[in-house]
């Protein structure tokens, strides 16, 4: 017998088929079927291939008009016919139709429906989303627990693809702000994503612990949570550093042990909270001026000229009651906005 | 037997299983184009249906793979000269006598010609290197049992008779069909057993129309769902058997599961839909084929409507079973 595709033609070529389009990809729907089979729906009903590509959820599914399952690495051509699966997302879905012409009335019913219920099934599977397994996040939070025993620990930590036998592989635990922990791995050279810039880390604030090995991750997860409370916005009303890594506090880290968190702040954050309170820039110039080695460079950091930085820190001093200025005033203000990061709640 | 429901138990209120999602889907799109509740008036209309158009376009070389004859060979005594369609690989990979597929088209009993079908039997032997002959019989009402299955009995003869002409081997000879096909290649086994004709290779019974009682648990879960429901059972028993239908008469010939005796048999492979009307039947027949002694395999291939794997080919599960029908073959024939 001919394709279906031969068959929906064969019958009415045109409005009729776009009837039936929609018949078929509204029953898949409510029969619940899965990625495959919509891809499949589209490819059939076409007549084409058909691909949806999703690099987030990892989804990569590619369908022959016979209905073979043929995935391809190759990227998608941008001049087929394509349809988001996100209202105004990336394109996702795509007929493999070469010719670059404007889509069929029936290429573009096919490419709605098809987009929309394929939006549904990733929204309803999405987080059963395969996932690899070094992103489990149970496997993580067990190695990161130190009342799991160490059996437990080091077989999850085998399946992170961690090797506990090795005395040279380190790894890091981070704790990004209202996200799951992670683990880094420590590469030889030591050159590892913690330790220099943040490629491989998450977006946002991210406390990053201490290197070390695979059975000593709950004290670097200890570590991280610390740093975590260190960090800042990085905004005009919570100046610092999004990515602190317990490595660099020293004896800062101290600090967080006497702070508690959501409790009365110490008297010096009270003065910088009046402080700030009385001008939008004042957070941002006392950090520029905590965190850089001259009044020039803090100057630079927060892009005014030399004398206006002089001005706003006579105002600030006279606000504060202390000085900003001599080394102890600038080593009390470093202390002062460092304890304010640590008693927020 | 205490598994499948006796008889008349069942209720038409009994839910039906599900269809498969693909098949549903297509199903709904194709709904005007099947036969659901068909009856004896809806019989000339049927014959001149679209189906019938899109056949006319089938590639019967398959990309110039077969070279394709239209043969008349003579009828059953006193009956008209019997059309086969012989599709032979123009070009065959190995030397030799290739197998033969006998192929039974379905319809009902009361629709169809040596065409329909036909495209997956070409599907075989283009992979296995086979000869596919497709016999046109004489269709109900106008010609009632027993003149189709006598039809299909005499191209077979003729089949093995004259398989060197066509650079067939009449020894390896595998029957096959569809649905009223199906049914009557069934018979056909039976037939060639009891008149001591030749010996089948083996029989593919695909979704096979067996029984005329046309009664069992399926046949009322499905009345009214799907393709080929009791209604249109009835309407293709009764145009084959008219009022013997249902009745104590009738022949094994033209109902194979009314056979008393199934040993002896070729080997036989069937499968059916869950959600069919004819599930009941193939179900008890491949039982009954084993309780005899005899080789069999069956699939009953979930959520699929009678005769899914043709009118939806691409869906997943009707590229399994099309699987399952060339791995049986290959077993089967043993190249």
């Amino acid at each position: 017998m001919k394709e279906l595709a031969g068959r929906l033609t064969a019958v009415d070529p045109d409005a009729g088929a776009a009837v039936r389009v929609i018949a078929y990809f509204d029953t898949l729907a409510e029969a619940r079927a899965g990625l495959e089979a919509l891809v499949r729906g589209a490819a059939v009903l076409a007549g084409c291939p058909a691909r949806l590509v999703d690099a987030e959820r990892r989804v990569r599914v590619r369908v022959e008009p016979d209905g073979r399952r043929q995935d391809s690495d190759l990227p998608p051509d941008p001049a087929w016919p394509s349809a988001a699966v996100v209202p105004g997302g990336a394109p996702a879905l795509w007929l493999e139709r070469a010719g670059g012409a404007e889509p069929s009335v029936v290429d573009a019913v096919i490419l709605e429906r098809a987009a929309g219920a394929l939006r549904l099934v990733l929204d309803r599977t999405r987080g059963r989303a395969p996932v690899s397994p070094t992103d489990d996040p149970a496997l993580v939070e067990t190695v990161l627990d130190p009342t799991v025993t160490e059996r437990d620990r080091l077989h999850a930590a085998r399946r992170l693809c961690l090797d506990p036998d090795d005395p040279t592989a380190l790894a890091r635990a981070v704790a990004p702000l209202g996200g799951r922990p992670r683990i880094l791995r420590v590469r030889g050279d030591a050159r590892d994503a913690g330790a220099a810039g943040g490629a491989g880390l998450p977006d946002g604030r991210v406390g990053v612990g201490p290197a070390v090995p695979v059975l000593g991750l709950p004290g670097s997860w200890d570590g991280a949570r610390t740093a975590l409370r260190f960090t800042a916005e990085g905004s005009a009303r919570d100046p610092g550093e999004r990515v602190v890594r317990a490595d660099d506090l020293g004896g800062i880290a101290l600090l967080a042990e006497l702070i508690v968190p959501g409790a009365e702040p110490p008297p010096d954050v009270r003065d910088l909270e009046r402080a700030a309170a009385d001008s939008p820039w004042m957070l941002a110039t006392l950090h520029a001026v905590a965190s850089t080695a001259s009044l020039r460079s803090a100057a630079t950091a927060v892009n005014v000229h030399h004398s206006t930085l002089q001005d706003r820190l006579i105002h600030a001093e006279a606000l504060l009651g202390w000085p900003v200025r001599t080394p102890q005033g600038r080593l009390r203000l470093h202390l002062a906005l460092t304890m304010r990061h640590l008693a927020r709640g | 037997m205490a598994a499948v429901p006796a008889r008349g138990e069942a209720h038409d209120h009994d839910p039906a299983p599900p269809f498969d999602p693909e098949l549903a889907a297509a199903l709904e799109a194709l709904k005007d184009m099947v036969p659901r509740e068909l009856s004896i008036e809806d019989i000339p209309l049927m014959r001149q249906g679209p189906g019938i158009e899109m056949l006319a376009r089938l590639d019967l070389t398959m990309d110039g793979f077969f070279e394709v004859e239209d043969r008349l060979v003579p009828g059953p005594e006193g009956a008209p000269e019997i059309s086969l369609l012989i599709c032979r690989p123009a070009a065959p990979a190995k030397p030799g006598p290739l197998p033969v597929i006998y192929h039974v088209h379905g319809g009902g009993m009361v629709v169809g010609t040596n065409r329909v079908g036909v495209d997956e039997p070409l599907t075989w032997a283009r992979e296995l290197g086979a000869v596919v002959v497709s016999v046109e019989y004489r269709l109900a009402p106008e010609h009632p049992h027993p003149a189709p299955v006598e039809d299909v009995y005499t191209g077979l003869l003729w089949t093995a008779e004259h398989a060197d002409e066509f650079g067939g081997d009449a020894g390896r000879i595998v029957i096959a069909g569809a649905s009223a096909g199906g049914g009557l290649t069934a018979a056909l086994a039976l037939l060639a057993r009891d008149r001591k004709g030749p010996r089948p290779l083996g029989q593919v019974l695909m979704c096979p129309m067996l029984d005329d009682r046309n009664d069992t648990p399926s046949v009322h879960q499905m009345a009214g769902l799907g393709v080929w429901d009791r209604t249109a059972n009835e309407t293709g028993w009764t145009a084959l058997l008219g009022a013997r239908r249902g009745g104590p008469e009738v022949s094994a010939y033209a109902a194979p599961a009314r056979a008393e005796d199934l040993s002896g048999l070729p080997p036989a492979f069937l499968d059916v839909g869950s959600a069919e009307t004819f599930r009941d039947e193939v179900v008890a027949y491949a039982s009954r084929l084993w309780q005899a002694g005899g080789v069999a395999e069956l699939h009953v291939w979930a959520g699929g409507f009678h005769g899914f794997d043709g009118l939806a080919p691409q869906a997943a599960v009707s590229r399994d079973c099309r699987e399952a029908h060339v791995r049986w073959l290959r077993r089967l024939i043993g190249e």
